[in-house]
């Protein structure tokens, strides 16, 4: 086994691990404020990359543009379906009914995304994904220069956001006591909007950026939302840290599995990690007290 | 009722029944073809392809009928996947109760279906199937017009042996019955020939990202040949991930990549120009010069204004065929089963049909060879 594989390998799942965490991170922010698992994420996924390539392929856009538009897609759509159907469910007092409305949103967008944009595969070709840089053995595409560079800079956007805005403390302090944020003046409900369209614009851009990787079809988004599950727990849920720590840990670990062991075993691998993670450290990677989250 | 009006009443009766009459005795000759095709998942793209090729068929049909029979199709979703496929069977024979079916495409969900036919003395058309285990040992009532894998799978690898040249190869596959069995029977016969294989790669279908398998092939020496057996979408990202690799001609490397009936029409203008070199089999040469496959070529593009795919060909056949056992006397599942199982050297758009004594058609002119030109386009290699 040569070094170059291993660096070659260790390069793969640093990019797949980044698309990942794109995914994961609107997973984490949302049960991090709201304490609800959203299963319709994986369909905004979806129709970022469906926004994206119609940008592309209808208007002739270029691709870098169209990351920006799968993020407003994604922030538009979770800005209409929170304002439509889970704050009303909400509202209503019933924790598990917009828990199971994600359920129904999620299978409703697939069907209509199916009857839109037909079941046949779309190639996602961007300008950068067959232009190869090949430097001592080790090649890698501008595709996943553009991933692992726009993956880093929402990190760290979406780090200063919630660290140094009074809106971002302010989400903090809902996360911590949604009671005791509102005698303080902030609005809970513009917050969790404010969280639901943060969350759905990274799962449109995550799409823009899994497009060009993923098979395009209606049930894109859902071939790495389970992966994106295991990550945020294996992360901590709600925890942002933790949840990029998984992320990239199991990009690493798909890479390695593939090349040591079998391909056929790397769910088997992440599976066993996140059992491991339930039954030795069940607040994840990066345990912190829940109120400390977001 | 007074005799005047009485004498109106049953003269319209009478009437109506000369009326009615033709029409119910019409409507009483139709022969049901329930359809399992994959219309949602993965595999979906068979479904919505399959259903323009059966489209077709019956409008042809329908227009004069064969032996005063009309023919009526029921799809059902099967998903490529054995639990729904039960479940559609399942729909199908209990609501529409067919009198044979066509389908499904993915092997593991036409072996779950089997039993269910059996059981119900259904006729099934298999065309996209390649397990052997559909066929051998198979069951009375399902029968395959497509070569299987064994029949591919020897036919490729001695066309890797003795015209590629090739000595090496990398087997990659997803993990189903399809997916195993067809890169098994392509290395018990490539290494008989004396080629050897270097690595033996199967995944899920979950799998998204072939960059660190096209990096582990990378590393394996120098590699003739790619056996490749995915569904398409797979399938396009991982010749895409072996050109950037640079394993595959279509990467500046030397590998070819080769595989049996999976992909679609129009994969290699998705590819782009990773597919450069990609040779495989499929089951509609649109080449051929018969009339018959002409024909179809002319009027699928009439109707759909698109060039017909080979799941298109294979689905139309097996209506055609249908319609060729009922010319023969087929009228009901047990008289169409017993046709079908009779049929000699019919000659359908994706080649010739004559089954043996497992239902499995044995002519090999359904295989057609094509390999992608640098300009994505096709050059039929007529190697059988």
């Amino acid at each position: 086994m040569t070094t170059t594989i291993v660096l070659q390998q260790a390069i793969n799942g640093v990019v797949l691990g980044s698309l990942y965490v794109l995914v994961a991170l609107g997973l984490t922010l949302i049960y991090g404020v709201l304490v609800q698992i959203n299963f319709a994420h994986a369909d905004f996924v979806t129709l970022g990359a469906f926004g994206a390539y119609f940008f592309m392929h209808l208007i002739g856009g270029g691709y870098i543009l169209s990351i920006a538009v799968a993020f407003a897609v994604g922030a538009a759509l979770g800005w209409g379906i929170n304002a439509a159907i889970f704050t009303p469910l909400r509202h209503k007092g019933n924790e598990l009914l917009p828990l199971i409305a994600t359920i129904g949103v999620s299978v409703m967008m697939q069907n209509l995304m199916l009857a839109w944009f037909g079941p046949i595969p779309y190639a996602f070709e961007t300008p950068y994904s067959s232009q190869v840089i090949r430097f001592a053995g080790i090649f890698v595409t501008w595709q996943n220069i553009i991933i692992i560079a726009v993956s880093t800079l929402t990190i760290v956007l979406l780090y200063a956001f919630m660290k140094f805005t009074y809106l971002g403390k302010a989400l903090r302090a809902v996360s911590q006591d949604r009671e005791t944020a509102g005698l303080m003046g902030i609005n809970p409900n513009q917050l969790i909007m404010l969280t639901f369209v943060i969350a759905s614009a990274l799962a449109g851009m995550g799409g823009a950026m899994l497009a060009p990787v993923l098979v395009l079809t209606p049930f894109a988004g859902t071939s790495v939302i389970v992966k994106a599950f295991a990550i945020v727990i294996i992360g901590g849920f709600g925890n942002v840290e933790g949840t990029i720590l998984a992320g990239l840990i199991v990009g690493l670990i798909e890479s390695f599995t593939t090349q040591f062991l079998d391909p056929g075993l790397i769910d088997i691998v992440v599976f066993a990690l996140l059992l491991l993670m339930l039954a030795i450290k069940p607040t994840g990677l990066i345990s912190e007290r829940r109120e400390e989250n977001v | 009722m007074t005799m005047p009006f009485r004498a109106l009443f049953l003269g319209t009766i009478v009437i109506s029944l000369f009326t009615v009459g033709p029409t119910a005795h019409a409507q009483d000759k139709t022969i049901k073809i329930g359809a399992l095709f994959p219309m949602s998942g993965p595999g979906s793209y068979f479904g919505a392809q399959d259903k323009q090729g059966v489209e077709l068929a019956l409008e042809q049909l329908n227009k004069a009928g064969v032996n005063g029979y009309k023919f009526i199709v029921q799809y059902e979703d099967s998903a490529c996947s054995p639990l729904p496929a039960t479940q559609a069977a399942k729909r199908l024979i209990e609501q529409f109760k067919p009198d044979v079916i066509i389908g499904e495409e993915c092997s593991d969900a036409t072996l779950a279906v089997m039993p269910v036919v059996e059981q119900a003395k259904v006729p099934l058309i298999n065309a996209g199937s390649s397990s052997i285990k559909v066929t051998e040992p198979g069951n009375p009532w399902t029968f395959r017009i497509m070569p299987n894998e064994v029949m591919q799978g020897i036919n490729l690898a001695e066309n890797a042996a003795k015209r590629m040249n090739a000595q090496t190869a990398v087997l990659l596959f997803e993990n189903t019955n399809a997916g195993i069995g067809n890169a098994q029977v392509f290395k018990d016969n490539f290494t008989k020939l004396g080629g050897k294989v270097l690595a033996e790669i199967g995944f899920g279908r979950d799998i998204n990202d072939f960059t660190s398998i096209a990096t582990r092939v990378a590393g394996l020496g120098k590699v003739d040949v790619i056996p490749t057996y995915t569904l398409e979408g797979q399938g396009l990202k991982i010749t895409q991930a072996l050109a950037q690799a640079g394993v595959t001609k279509g990467g500046g490397g030397n590998a070819i990549q080769i595989g049996t009936i999976w992909l679609p029409f129009g994969f290699e203008q998705k590819a782009g120009k990773a597919a450069l070199g990609y040779i495989r089999i499929v089951q509609f040469d649109p080449t051929d010069t018969r009339d018959v496959a002409k024909n179809f070529a002319a009027e699928f593009k009439a109707k759909y204004n698109a060039d017909p795919t080979h799941l298109n060909a294979h689905a139309y056949d097996q209506v055609m065929l249908i319609a060729d056992v009922v010319k023969r006397g087929g009228k009901d599942a047990q008289s169409i089963r017993d046709s079908l199982a009779a049929t000699k050297n019919y000659s359908g758009v994706t080649g010739s049909v004559e089954f043996d004594k497992s239902n499995q058609n044995i002519k090999m002119d359904t295989i057609h060879y094509m390999e992608t030109k640098p300009d994505m386009s096709w050059t039929s290699l007529k190697w059988n």
